[in-house]
């Protein structure tokens, strides 16, 4: 597997292939909590926001929400506790960067999170790992007690009036507490329920006290900013979203693997064909799925010879968009439908029956996808699973009703032959070509 | 609880368990209360709990609730409502090893059905099955972040990626 | 306080509302028509049916009306196609998975979500699919469970959550797969059934009533409850002469308690049609003879010439005449008229044995009602349980911390459960009430009350202070430990505590039905108790009128008092320990069977109203006083209407002055008695009785530490519980039978072989 960047020099991904790249001896050796001596030292923490602000870093969650505006949120004047929390529940299918970030360079995590706690007063941290990624609560804890003993974290830290602590915490399996207010409903101690939004974390979350989530990839972005500067940062990628994004590709390329790449990176298709190795087995490219899961999928023909940029507009221009940056990238050989069926069949298992739309649509949409898949399609089948997406899209509770009626909607208007296959073969036996 | 009450009020309820607790020892104690540690509200402990209870007694049986309910001061209900939600949570039992074998997208395309079926047919069980001697569990699960080393298994909590038939056979062959 | 007032525009017309109003309250108190089932108001907020959206100006998407907060301006269309279609999908989705066999299902009639699909019409059927099927069963005796009705709007558990404080039933399981129910599928809680009646399906049902009945087959007369002093207005459902059930569905009935009741209330009705009613009169003839069935007009002719008898022998004062806190305050009022004006006798009471004459007398501040309670800032709780004695005031209390971010303060001898809402809990040693009340009255006796409750001293700072901050209500509350002094002195705390900003109201927690209206019916002024009387039984008292029974607490070491009686007649609905010593039984109606008024512990005067008619030959207590009196030949002259009692009442209870039958009319805004208030009331010899009762305290004694089991009260078997087979299940803790798919009832385990037919056999 492939990690490294292209197109710019490494900024996240610099000290991934050292060796012991995970140590803090390994860290600092590489300029590590120079930047949280930086900031301690002789930056305001609204200096640190405004450097944020300048920086253009958009959140590397999915949602993409200008990191700087988030934290300039929190209200400077409540007597309230405050929290930053580290959104590492990573659980969208095909994403798999906040992983190796964190296995490979768990201080700069623990820096970008100090950094954050500062600019914001919180006094303590979190980071929200998924269950699943147990070993890498271990690096973590590990990580946070070199930190802990070096005085990098706890009082006084780097000798100071600034002191915050940072805690693991884990998951056990749901993807939904990715979601941040879920996520804050399952560090309470709750089922992991989105909550209503007003209000946002950043004036009422963890404990109804004013709390940012941010995604690893997000305040791991922040030591460099501070670094680089916010402009300079800025102008690594475009206007709009500044510096890098780490994309995780999978799927039937020759070169699976975390690449880092500038902010608006050109084109597509160069980066599949020729980055990425090229296809596996020098089969046709039939789909790619650019941003997680929840994005639409896209048709080749939507890439090849489009120039497709690699950023939030660029992407949206190209008719998807940046999500989370898991990119899926699929063959000839693969049956649309069945791949639809198959995160529906996800979309459903994770949807975590807060309200009617998501629980019950869900549900409807995979007994209608094993339906066809036995054979049973009807022709009007087709229009159903539309209506059902278009009720579920922007009537559920939270964003995840909408993911999962997104990759659906798409896929049928993109390749409607994959489904009519399927329809018109009433008597045949289910598709098993995935 | 509903959710914009507990945040007025994260309060401990009273405590009204079952008859059988179970108890654990000293070390696993000290860990407990490690975790109890990291935060301001008891209950935001129950996830770390409920794990440190499942790996100590195989999964979540009655008199680990029970401990549970007890060490949070929560009632029975708070904790199966937790339980049952967190797909990582056994409240049946499983076996040994617990072999999990990502079927999402990415692991789906580039192999999963096969190295599923060679497991099954390995172990003469199905998905969701058990062996009968308790010592394999085999299960279907979603994504687990290793869609570039694709297709891959979690046998507990340790990762097997990049899998082949052969592969397979040799983790399965070299467990105790 | 005046709030500020905003525009909104809905479906093109302006509106002036109250800033913060909520959008789905404000469009439905204009006419617009908001579907939803998981809004419930004053419960947390859910927003998960998405049943109520509409349309706003500038926002995205279309927004859940229950979760929007009105803002100056805002325009809002309630009604367009695409709301339709997307209330149309959501109910479409709801009905996915759920079972259409409306006809089968005990809710089927007064379903919300059948309801909402018969309104909407035109609903065709795409779901083709198989439907997730889960097994009905029984969570507990009191309450079955058909999980494939669920909608999952979760009122259920809110209303577990923040009414009972009990949280004993929750959602487990994770998105289609949600189920509502408890760790190991029995539910162990105070079997109130407020899950049952919030539930808009037929998912959480009546297990006493299953199968037996359909809603529109019901007559449904609302009234008032028979147990506790709380008073909730309920709906009682007859049919052919039978109540079938008891509900506070708002469709029905719109009491202060809301959809709210608690076990007694809700399931504790099977007596009333219990073949174990006393049918007809019965006569003993003879001492330690046998009770034999009489006619009406022997009966009352008997029992006029056997008091005639006693009172033509030994004076009028020979005979006793005994009201009860259960009867109505017409029956009562009757009594003490007959006592007074007919017999002339002194010796007149209750078996009420919480005197709270002192306390009226002395009353120095108005009662509160629930809905002050709701609201208060402050709650002083002195002794009593109510989440188990009054549990709509328990309820309140609660809500009152929970979502009005109230204090609480607790003073009691023993950890009760609504500690866990308290900020303070003052807990001292037993028997020592009214040393905390001679605290609170004066404060230079603090010092000594706190060492007899074996309290600090700084608590009762602690508390003074919490009154001090209080800007609002403060509401100060007492169980019946109190003795008559330190009611006095309750009473007057009011004008103790009184400070600019605060409002103090007074709620006394008396345990009947109609414990306050017996008294103010002046059935305590006589100048005996009910223990006195007894043990004057066969010296000065003679003879003893009795409607109801005397309470085993007051029969324990007098259980030959009554037989020293020449004669002793009782009004009842079933044999008790009581009439077992009786001369005549008369056979009296329930309070499903009679018209009247009962007084609850806010002083609202609340009309009881005839359901079915009088079981076998019983009728009203008050009939039976006024038929008597006729046989002794004084014509009360209302022998048909029980309004024309209290029309008297009225004018001669100066509390009640002006009070009507057609005033009373309307549950949902009930009418407070106008009791006296005193203020600067010379107390001097009150409290100089209170230090001596506190003086005489122990100094030591152990205090209480277990916080009492849900339903140690409740559960209790009482005359008319013993009567519903229900509560002998409760009573006996609520044993987890072998199978949930058949009612526990049917696998009571009485002997081994026995049980093993019952179960396979499925009766
Ligand atoms: C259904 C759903 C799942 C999500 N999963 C994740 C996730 O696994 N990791 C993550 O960082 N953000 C996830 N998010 C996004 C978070 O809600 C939130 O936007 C993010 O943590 C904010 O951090 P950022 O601003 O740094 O992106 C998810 C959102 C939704 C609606
Ligand atoms: S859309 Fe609704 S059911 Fe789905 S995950 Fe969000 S809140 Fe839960
Ligand atoms: S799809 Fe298998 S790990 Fe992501």
């Amino acid at each position: 597997m492939f990690i490294g960047a292209i197109g710019c020099e490494p900024l996240q991904l610099a000290r991934v292939h050292l060796e012991n790249s995970h140590s803090l001896e390994v860290y600092r050796q590489h300029g590590g909590y120079e930047s949280l001596r930086k900031v301690l030292t002789s930056m305001s923490p609204d200096d640190v926001i405004s450097e944020v602000k300048k920086s253009a870093l958009r959140g590397r969650g999915g949602a993409g929400f200008p990191t700087g505006m988030k934290w300039s949120f929190v209200p400077k004047d409540s007597p309230k506790p405050k929290y930053v929390v580290c959104n590492a529940d990573e659980s969208e299918p095909g994403t798999f960067k906040d992983r190796y970030l964190m296995e490979r360079d768990p201080h700069l995590l623990i820096e970008g999170m100090l950094i954050a706690a500062y600019a914001l007063g919180a006094k303590i941290n979190y980071i929200y790992t998924r269950g699943e990624y147990r070993y890498l609560i271990d690096i973590m804890d590990h990580a946070l007690e070199e930190a802990r003993t070096a005085g990098l974290l706890g009082e006084k830290i780097l000798g100071t009036d600034f002191s915050s602590e940072v805690y693991t915490h884990t998951g056990a399996g749901a993807y939904i507490c990715g979601e941040e207010t879920a996520l804050l409903s399952s560090l309470e101690g709750l089922r992991g329920h989105p909550r209503m939004k007003p209000p946002f974390p950043a004036v009422s979350g963890l404990y109804a006290s004013p709390t940012v989530v941010n995604n690893v990839e997000t305040l791991t972005a922040v030591p460099d900013i501070i670094r680089l500067g916010g402009e300079a940062y800025q102008k690594l990628g475009t206007e709009k979203s500044g510096g890098t994004k780490l994309w995780s590709v999978s799927g039937h390329v020759n070169r699976p693997g975390v690449y880092e790449l500038p902010m608006g990176y050109d084109d597509m298709e160069k980066f599949i064909m020729e980055d990425c190795g090229g296809m596996l087995g020098g089969k046709q490219l039939k789909a790619v799925i650019p941003g997680g899961s929840s994005v639409y999928i896209m048709r080749a023909d939507q890439i090849i010879g489009k120039d497709v940029r690699m950023d939030y507009e660029g992407l949206v221009a190209g008719g998807s968009s940046v999500g989370s940056g898991g990119f899926i990238v699929m063959d000839e050989t693969v049956d649309i439908f069945e791949s639809t069926k198959n995160l529906t069949e996800f979309y459903k298992h994770e949807s975590c029956g807060w309200c009617t739309p998501c629980r019950e649509g869900t549900d409807w949409l995979v007994k209608v996808f094993k339906r066809i898949a036995s054979g049973g399609g009807r022709p009007e089948d087709v229009q159903l699973m539309l209506d059902l997406c278009d009720n579920i899209e922007g009537k559920s509770f939270c964003p995840l009703g909408d993911a999962a009626s997104w990759p659906i909607q798409s896929a049928i208007k993109r390749f409607p032959e994959d489904f009519r296959k399927h329809l018109v073969n009433v008597n045949g036996g289910p598709a098993t070509n995935v | 609880m509903s959710q914009q009450l507990t945040q007025i009020q994260p309060m401990s309820q009273p405590v009204d368990i079952g008859d059988e607790v179970a108890s654990f020892s000293a070390e696993v104690e000290a860990e407990i209360d490690r975790h109890l540690a990291k935060y301001p509200v008891m209950r935001s402990a129950i996830l770390p709990l409920m794990f440190i209870v499942q790996r100590e007694r195989g999964y979540l049986d009655a008199a680990g609730v029970a401990y549970l309910a007890k060490r949070l001061h929560l009632r029975i209900t708070d904790i199966w409502e937790v339980a049952t939600f967190y797909s990582m949570l056994n409240t049946t039992p499983v076996g040994k090893y617990h072999i999990q074998v990502c079927k999402t997208l990415s692991c789906k395309i580039m192999g999963e059905p096969g190295i599923t079926e060679h497991i099954c047919n390995k172990l003469g069980i199905r998905p969701g099955e058990t062996t009968t001697e308790g010592r394999f569990t085999v299960s279907l699960v979603e994504c687990l972040g290793s869609c570039g080393t694709a297709p891959m298994l979690q046998i507990g909590f340790d990762y097997h990626e990049n899998l082949t038939r052969e592969k397979v056979d040799q983790i399965l062959d070299s467990l105790p | 306080m005046a709030t500020e007032v905003i525009k909104v525009n809905v479906d093109g017309t302006d509106y002036e509302v109250p800033k913060g109003a909520r959008l789905i309250d404000v469009c439905r108190d204009k006419g617009y028509d908001i579907p939803s089932f998981c809004y419930y108001a004053d419960l947390a907020l859910q927003a998960s049916c998405r049943m109520c959206l509409v349309r706003i100006e500038k926002m995205p998407k279309l927004q859940t009306s229950c979760t929007i907060t009105c803002t100056d301006g805002m325009v809002v269309t309630t009604q367009s196609d695409e709301i339709e279609k997307a209330q149309r999908a959501m109910m479409e989705f709801l009905l996915a998975n759920h079972p259409l066999d409306c006809p089968v299902c005990d809710r089927g009639g007064e379903c919300e979500l059948q309801e909402m699909a018969f309104d909407w019409g035109g609903l065709e059927e795409r779901f083709t699919e198989k439907k997730n099927y889960r097994p009905e069963k029984y969570l507990s005796p009191m309450v079955a469970n058909d999980p494939q009705r669920c909608i999952l709007c979760k009122r259920c558990t809110r209303v577990c959550d923040e009414w009972m404080g009990e949280d004993a039933i929750e959602a487990g399981g994770r998105g289609a797969n949600t189920v509502i129910g408890t760790y190991g599928g029995w539910l162990d809680c105070s079997q109130c059934g407020n899950c049952i009646e919030v539930c808009p399906t037929g998912t959480l049902l009546d297990a006493t009533y299953r199968h037996q009945a359909r809603p529109w087959e019901q007559e449904q007369t609302i009234s008032t409850c028979t147990y506790c002093s709380d008073g909730c207005q309920m709906s009682l459902g007859a049919r052919g002469g039978e109540l079938m059930r008891i509900v506070a569905r708002d469709r029905y009935v719109n009491g202060l308690n809301g959809e709210f009741l608690c076990i007694k209330g809700r399931f504790g009705h099977p007596f009333v049609n219990h073949e174990e009613r006393i049918r007809t009169p019965l006569i003993r003839y003879k001492k330690g003879g046998k009770l034999i069935p009489a006619t009406w007009d022997e009966a009352i002719r008997h029992v006029a010439r056997k008091l005639d008898e006693v009172v033509d022998a030994h004076g009028p004062d020979a005979l006793g005449v005994v009201g009860s806190p259960r009867l109505t305050n017409e029956a009562n009022y009757l009594l003490y008229k007959f006592a007074m004006e007919l017999v002339g006798t002194k010796n007149y009471t209750t078996t009420e044995s919480f005197d709270l004459n002192p306390f009226f007398a002395n009353l120095g501040a108005p009662l509160a009602t629930h809905r002050d309670i709701r609201y208060a800032r402050t709650i002083l709780l002195i002794g009593g349980e109510p989440e188990e004695l009054q549990p709509l005031t328990g309820k309140q209390i609660r809500q009152a911390v929970r979502n009005g971010g109230a204090k609480l303060i607790v003073i009691n001898s023993v950890p009760i459960r609504l500690v866990e809402q308290s900020s303070q809990f003052i807990h001292i040693r037993p028997g020592t009430e009214d040393a905390a009340v001679l605290a609170l009255a004066e404060a230079s006796s603090v010092k000594t009350a706190a060492g007899k409750m074996g309290v600090e001293g700084s608590d009762f700072e602690t508390l003074k202070q919490a009154i001090d901050e209080t800007n609002g209500d403060l509401v100060i509350m007492f169980g019946t430990e109190l003795g008559a002094s330190a009611l006095a002195a309750v009473a007057q705390l009011p004008n103790v505590l009184r400070h600019e900003g605060m409002r103090v109201l007074l709620h006394p927690l008396p345990l009947h039905n109609n414990s306050v209206g017996a008294r103010d019916m002046g059935m305590l002024s006589g100048q005996i108790s009910a223990t006195q009387l007894l043990d004057a039984a066969g010296e000065a008292i003679k003879a003893v009128y009795l409607a109801g029974s005397f309470s085993t607490d007051q029969l324990r070491g007098r259980e030959t008092a009554l037989d020293k009686l020449d004669f002793l007649v009782v009004q009842e609905l079933f044999e008790t320990e009581t009439t077992a010593f009786a001369d005549v039984v008369l056979p009296a109606a329930s309070f499903a069977e009679v018209d009247g008024t009962f007084t609850n512990n806010d002083g609202f005067v609340q009309r009881v109203r005839q359901s079915i008619p009088p079981v076998n030959q019983a009728k009203a207590d008050w009939i039976i006083t006024a038929q008597l009196a006729n046989e002794l030949e004084m014509d009360f002259g209302f022998n048909l209407s029980a309004s024309a009692v209290f029309l008297e009442i009225a004018e001669q209870v100066p509390a009640y002055s002006g009070l009507r039958y057609p005033l009373l009319k309307d549950e949902s805004t009930p009418v407070q008695a106008k009791y006296g208030i005193v203020e600067g009331v010379d107390l001097t010899e009150e409290l100089n009785s209170l230090r001596v009762a506190v003086n005489a305290l122990p100094e030591s004694g152990e205090k209480v530490t277990a916080t009492p089991k849900v339903g140690h009260e409740l559960f209790k078997i009482g005359t008319l519980t013993d009567k519903v087979a229900q509560f002998h299940l409760l009573a006996a803790g609520n044993p987890r039978p072998e199978t949930l798919r058949v009612s526990p009832l049917y696998q009571i385990t009485v002997d081994e072989n026995l049980r093993q037919e019952a179960v396979v056999s499925g009766k």
